[in-house]
C-alpha cells in the first residue's frame, strides 16, 4: 500500500489529517474541558463497596453532615465490585474520615459499606505536585532534544531537532486529547504516559534520521529522495515494532477492560494511541518537514 | 575474525532457561521444618500498596508556617516508624522530605478490626516529652506502668537533642556515641536542682506521654520510657550529655524520639490515600494474564516474521523478562529488591513490546544485506554492525525518560530523586516503579537483545541445517 508512497511530496495530506484530529481534540477540549485528578487539584474522594444499594440522597446528607461541605455522590463499578463514590472539593482529616466510616457503617448497616479506596489532599499540595510534573515533562523534552541535536549535528542538528519537536508535540497532543475525549482525569498516569510517548516517539524519529545520515554519506541524491528512501527503508521496522508494542499494550488494555481495573485502562488506552501516533508522526511528519525546512534554508542562502 | 563456536547458542539458551526457572520459582532450601530462601522468585516480590492494599500518608506540621528543620522532620519519621513497628507493621516505607517539611509513609494494611484512618491518626500523634526524677514506676488504674518520681521538665523546656561522637571523660581520650541535650532557659533551674539532688546516686528517666485517648484506643500505657541515664554530676548550664550507646544509630533513634516529644508544632496527616486489598488482588491477576498474552503474542509474531532471528529474539525476550524480574525480586544480592506496583508491571509488559525493537532492527538489516547478495555470515556481521547506532540512540532516549520518571515520582532519597528534591513528592508512589521497570528494561535489553541475541544468532547460523538464507528472510 505504501510501497511507492512519496512521503515528502504528500506532507500536505498528512498535515491535513493531523490538523483534523487536532481540531476534534480542541473542540472536545472546549466542550468537555480538562478534568484534573485529586492528586493535582486537591480534594477528597472516598469509594465504598456495598452489597445492597444504599439510599444515595440519605448517604449524601449524612456525609455532608459529618464532613461539613458539599458532597457529590455517584454510583460506580469496577469489575464485579459495586461502588459508590463520594467527592468533596476540600481535603479532610483522618479524624473526619474515621467518623464518616463509623457513621455510615451504623446508618447503612444492611448495605455493608466498606472502604474500597480513598484519597484526600490539600489544594496547595496538588498545585505544587502538578508543577513538579510539568517541570519533569519540560526537563525530559529539553534533555531529549539536546541529545538528538548533539547526535545529529551532521544532518543539520537544530533543524532536525526542531522537526523532531513538531512530531513530539503532535504525539503529546494526541495523548492529551485522548484523556480529554474519553473524559479521563489527568493524574500520575497522564504524566507517565506523556513521558513514555516522548521517548518512544523520539526513538522512532531517531531510527529514521539515523538512516538518513547513513544514506547521505553514501549518495549525492536530492534531499527529498534520500528522505523518501530512508522512510521506505525503515517502514517495515517501524510498522513491526509498533505492532509488537501495540499488541503488548492491547493485552494490558483488553484484560484491564474485561476485569474492570480502571486505573490501568486510563494508562493503557492513551499509551496505545500515543504509540500509534508516535510511529505515524515519525513516518509522515518529522522527515518530510525536515526536508521542507532544509530546502527553505538552502533557498535563502 | 574469530568464529563463534556452535556450542555458544546452546550454552546461552540453557543459561537463559535456568535464569527463567529460578527467577520465576525461586530456589528454597528445606532444613527440617525451616525453609530458607536461597534465590528469590516471583512469590518473594514485595508488592506495592496499590496491589496488596494499604495506605499512603503524608505527615507534616499542622501549622502551614511552621518551617520545621531537617532534624525535626527526622524526629517525626523516627517516631512514626517506631509506632508502625509496635503495630507489627514492618514492611513499611518511610521517607523524610526535609525540603518540604513532610514525612511520607506507605504501608500495607488489611486489618479489618482497626480502620486505616484511625491507625493514621495514631501514627501522627506525637508524644509529650517528660523528665522524671528516678526511674521507679507505679501502676495506674488499668494496670499499666507509669512514672512515679517527681516531674522535672517537659518537652517545652528542651531546646535540642543531637546524637554525636565525642570524648566524654577528661581522663581518657576514648570517644563514644552520646546524645548532646540542650535545655531552654525555662528548664535550666529545675534541671540544675534535680541533678544536684541526684548526682552520683540517682537516675533521671525520660518518657513520652501519648495521652489518655491514645492509651484507651491502643490498650497500652500512655507512657513510654526512652532512657534512664545515671546522674553523674550537677548540671547547671542546661547542657547535658547522655552516654552509654553502642552505636550511632542507637543514639540517633533516642535523640530523634526526644526531639519528637519536644516539637514546637503538632503533626497532622496532610494527605491520605487508602486502597482496599480487594481492589489490588483483581488487578494483579489481570496484569499477570496480560503479561502472558503479550509474551506469547510477541514471540509468535517474531518467529512468524523473522524465522531464525525471530526465534533467537523470542529466547532473548524470555531472558530479558527473567533478568528484569530478577532485578525486581532481589535475585542478585547486590541489587536490592524493589516494591512492584501496577504501573510497574505495565512497564514490564510494555518493555516486551518495545524490547524486541532491537531484534527487529537487526533482523531487518540482515535481511536487506542478504537480498543485496551477501552471504549469511557477511549479512549477519554487517547487519549487526550497521544497526548498532540506531538501537543505541533509541535506548538512550528511553533511559532519559526513565530517569526523569523516577525523579519526579520517587522520594528525594530514591534513585534520581535529587532531580526534584525541592518540590513536594507524589503522595502515591505507584508510578515510581514504572520508571524503574523502564530503566531495567533498557539495561537488560542491552544484555539480551543486543549482546546475547547476536552471539546466539552468529552461533546458531553455523549449524548445517540453518545454512539456508530462507531462515534469515532471504531467498531460498
Amino acid at each position: 500500500m505504501l510501497k511507492n508512497y512519496n512521503f515528502v511530496a504528500n506532507l500536505k495530506k498528512a498535515l491535513i489529517i493531523s490538523a483534523a484530529i487536532m481540531l476534534v481534540g480542541v473542540a472536545c477540549l472546549a466542550i468537555f474541558g480538562v478534568k484534573l485528578d485529586i492528586s493535582f487539584k486537591g480534594g477528597t474522594r472516598i469509594q465504598y463497596s456495598y452489597t445492597e444499594a444504599p439510599d444515595l440522597d440519605k448517604l449524601q446528607s449524612v456525609a455532608e453532615e459529618v464532613l461539613g461541605g458539599d458532597v457529590e455522590i455517584a454510583k460506580d463499578e469496577a469489575g464485579d465490585q459495586k461502588l459508590v463514590t463520594l467527592t468533596l472539593t476540600k481535603n479532610i482529616s483522618s479524624d473526619q474520615q474515621e467518623s464518616l466510616h463509623e457513621r455510615v457503617a451504623k446508618d447503612f448497616e444492611s448495605s455493608k459499606l466498606t472502604v474500597f479506596n480513598s484519597n484526600t489532599l490539600s489544594a496547595a499540595m496538588g498545585t505544587k505536585f502538578l508543577f513538579r510534573c510539568l517541570l519533569a515533562l519540560a526537563i525530559a523534552a529539553v534533555l531529549l532534544l539536546v541529545y538528538v541535536g548533539f547526535r545529529f549535528r551532521k544532518i543539520g542538528g537544530l533543524t532536525a531537532g526542531a522537526a523532531a519537536l513538531v512530531a513530539l508535540l503532535h504525539d503529546l497532543l494526541i495523548v492529551f486529547f485522548t484523556f480529554v475525549i474519553f473524559g479521563i482525569e489527568l493524574d500520575n498516569n497522564f504524566v507517565a504516559v506523556m513521558l513514555t510517548i516522548l521517548g518512544y516517539s523520539l526513538n522512532d524519529t531517531i531510527v529514521i534520521f539515523d538512516r538518513v545520515r547513513t544514506l547521505r554519506r553514501r549518495s549525492d541524491a536530492s534531499l527529498e529522495d534520500v528522505v523518501n528512501d530512508s522512510l521506505h527503508h525503515v517502514l517495515r521496522r517501524t510498522i513491526i515494532t509498533t505492532v509488537t508494542t501495540c499488541v503488548a499494550i492491547l493485552a494490558v488494555l483488553g484484560v484491564a477492560l474485561a476485569m474492570g481495573v480502571t486505573s490501568i485502562v486510563s494508562f493503557a488506552l492513551p499509551m496505545l494511541l500515543g504509540a500509534i501516533s508516535g510511529s505515524y508522526s515519525s513516518l509522515f511528519l518529522s522527515g518530510p518537514i525536515w526536508v521542507r525546512w532544509m530546502n527553505k534554508k538552502a533557498a535563502k542562502a | 575474525m574469530k568464529r563463534t563456536p556452535k556450542a555458544a547458542f546452546f550454552i546461552v539458551a540453557v543459561v537463559i532457561l535456568a535464569l527463567c526457572v529460578t527467577s520465576i520459582f525461586g530456589v528454597y532450601g528445606k532444613f527440617g521444618d525451616r525453609t530458607d530462601t536461597v534465590i528469590r522468585g516471583i512469590s518473594d516480590i514485595r508488592w506495592g500498596v496499590d496491589i496488596q492494599g494499604g495506605v499512603d500518608v503524608v505527615f507534616g506540621p499542622a501549622d502551614e508556617n511552621a518551617n520545621p528543620t531537617s532534624e525535626q522532620i527526622d524526629a517525626v519519621k523516627t517516631i512514626i516508624e517506631k509506632r508502625l513497628v509496635s503495630q507489627n507493621i514492618t514492611d513499611y516505607e518511610a521517607y523524610a522530605d526535609a525540603a518540604n517539611g513532610q514525612v511520607i509513609v506507605r504501608f500495607p494494611w488489611a486489618n479489618k478490626s482497626q480502620s486505616a484512618e484511625s491507625l493514621v491518626e495514631d501514627l501522627g500523634r506525637t508524644g509529650m516529652l517528660q523528665f522524671y526524677e528516678g526511674n521507679e514506676t507505679t501502676t495506674d488504674d488499668n494496670g499499666y506502668s507509669i512514672p512515679k518520681g517527681t516531674l522535672v521538665l517537659d518537652g517545652d523546656d528542651v531546646a535540642s537533642a543531637e546524637a554525636t561522637y565525642m570524648q566524654v571523660s577528661e581522663t581518657s581520650t576514648q570517644q563514644e556515641y552520646v546524645i548532646a541535650l540542650k535545655l531552654k532557659d525555662s528548664g535550666k533551674t529545675a534541671f540544675a536542682n534535680a541533678t544536684k539532688k541526684l548526682a552520683g546516686t540517682g537516675k533521671i528517666s525520660i518518657w513520652l506521654d501519648f495521652g489518655e485517648g491514645w492509651a484507651k484506643e491502643n490498650d497500652q500505657s500512655r507512657y513510654q520510657m526512652l532512657q534512664d541515664p545515671d546522674v553523674n554530676e550537677a548540671i547547671t548550664n542546661g547542657e547535658a550529655v547522655i552516654t552509654g550507646f553502642a552505636s550511632y544509630e542507637e543514639a540517633k533513634e533516642i535523640a530523634d524520639l526526644i526531639t519528637s516529644g519536644a516539637l514546637p508544632f503538632s503533626i497532622t496527616d496532610k494527605s491520605i490515600s487508602v486502597i482496599s486489598p480487594t481492589m489490588g488482588a483483581n488487578a494483579l491477576s489481570a496484569m499477570g494474564i496480560a503479561g502472558i498474552i503479550a509474551m506469547i503474542a510477541v514471540c509468535v509474531m517474531m518467529v512468524a516474521i523473522y524465522r531464525l532471528p525471530g526465534f533467537v529474539a523470542a529466547i532473548a525476550l524470555c531472558g530479558q523478562m527473567a533478568l528484569t524480574v530478577a532485578c525486581i525480586s532481589g535475585y542478585f544480592g547486590f541489587i536490592p529488591s524493589f516494591t512492584m506496583t501496577l504501573p510497574g508491571i505495565a512497564g514490564l509488559i510494555l518493555s516486551i513490546g518495545i524490547g524486541v525493537d532491537c531484534n527487529v532492527i537487526t533482523a531487518e538489516a540482515v535481511r536487506d544485506e542478504l537480498r543485496a547478495g551477501k552471504t549469511i555470515d557477511g549479512a549477519i556481521r554487517s547487519g549487526s554492525k550497521g544497526s548498532f547506532s540506531a538501537i543505541f540512540d533509541g535506548n538512550i532516549t528511553v533511559l532519559i525518560v526513565a530517569a526523569v520518571l523516577m525523579g519526579v515520582f520517587g522520594s528525594s532519597d530514591g534513585i534520581f530523586g535529587w532531580l526534584f528534591s525541592w518540590l513536594p513528592v507524589s503522595t502515591t508512589g505507584a508510578v515510581y516503579a514504572f520508571g524503574y521497570t523502564l530503566l531495567i528494561g533498557v539495561v537488560t535489553n542491552f544484555v539480551m537483545g543486543m549482546w546475547l541475541s547476536r552471539l546466539m544468532l552468529r552461533s546458531i547460523s553455523r549449524l548445517k541445517i540453518f545454512r539456508n538464507p530462507w531462515f534469515y528472510g532471504g531467498e531460498r
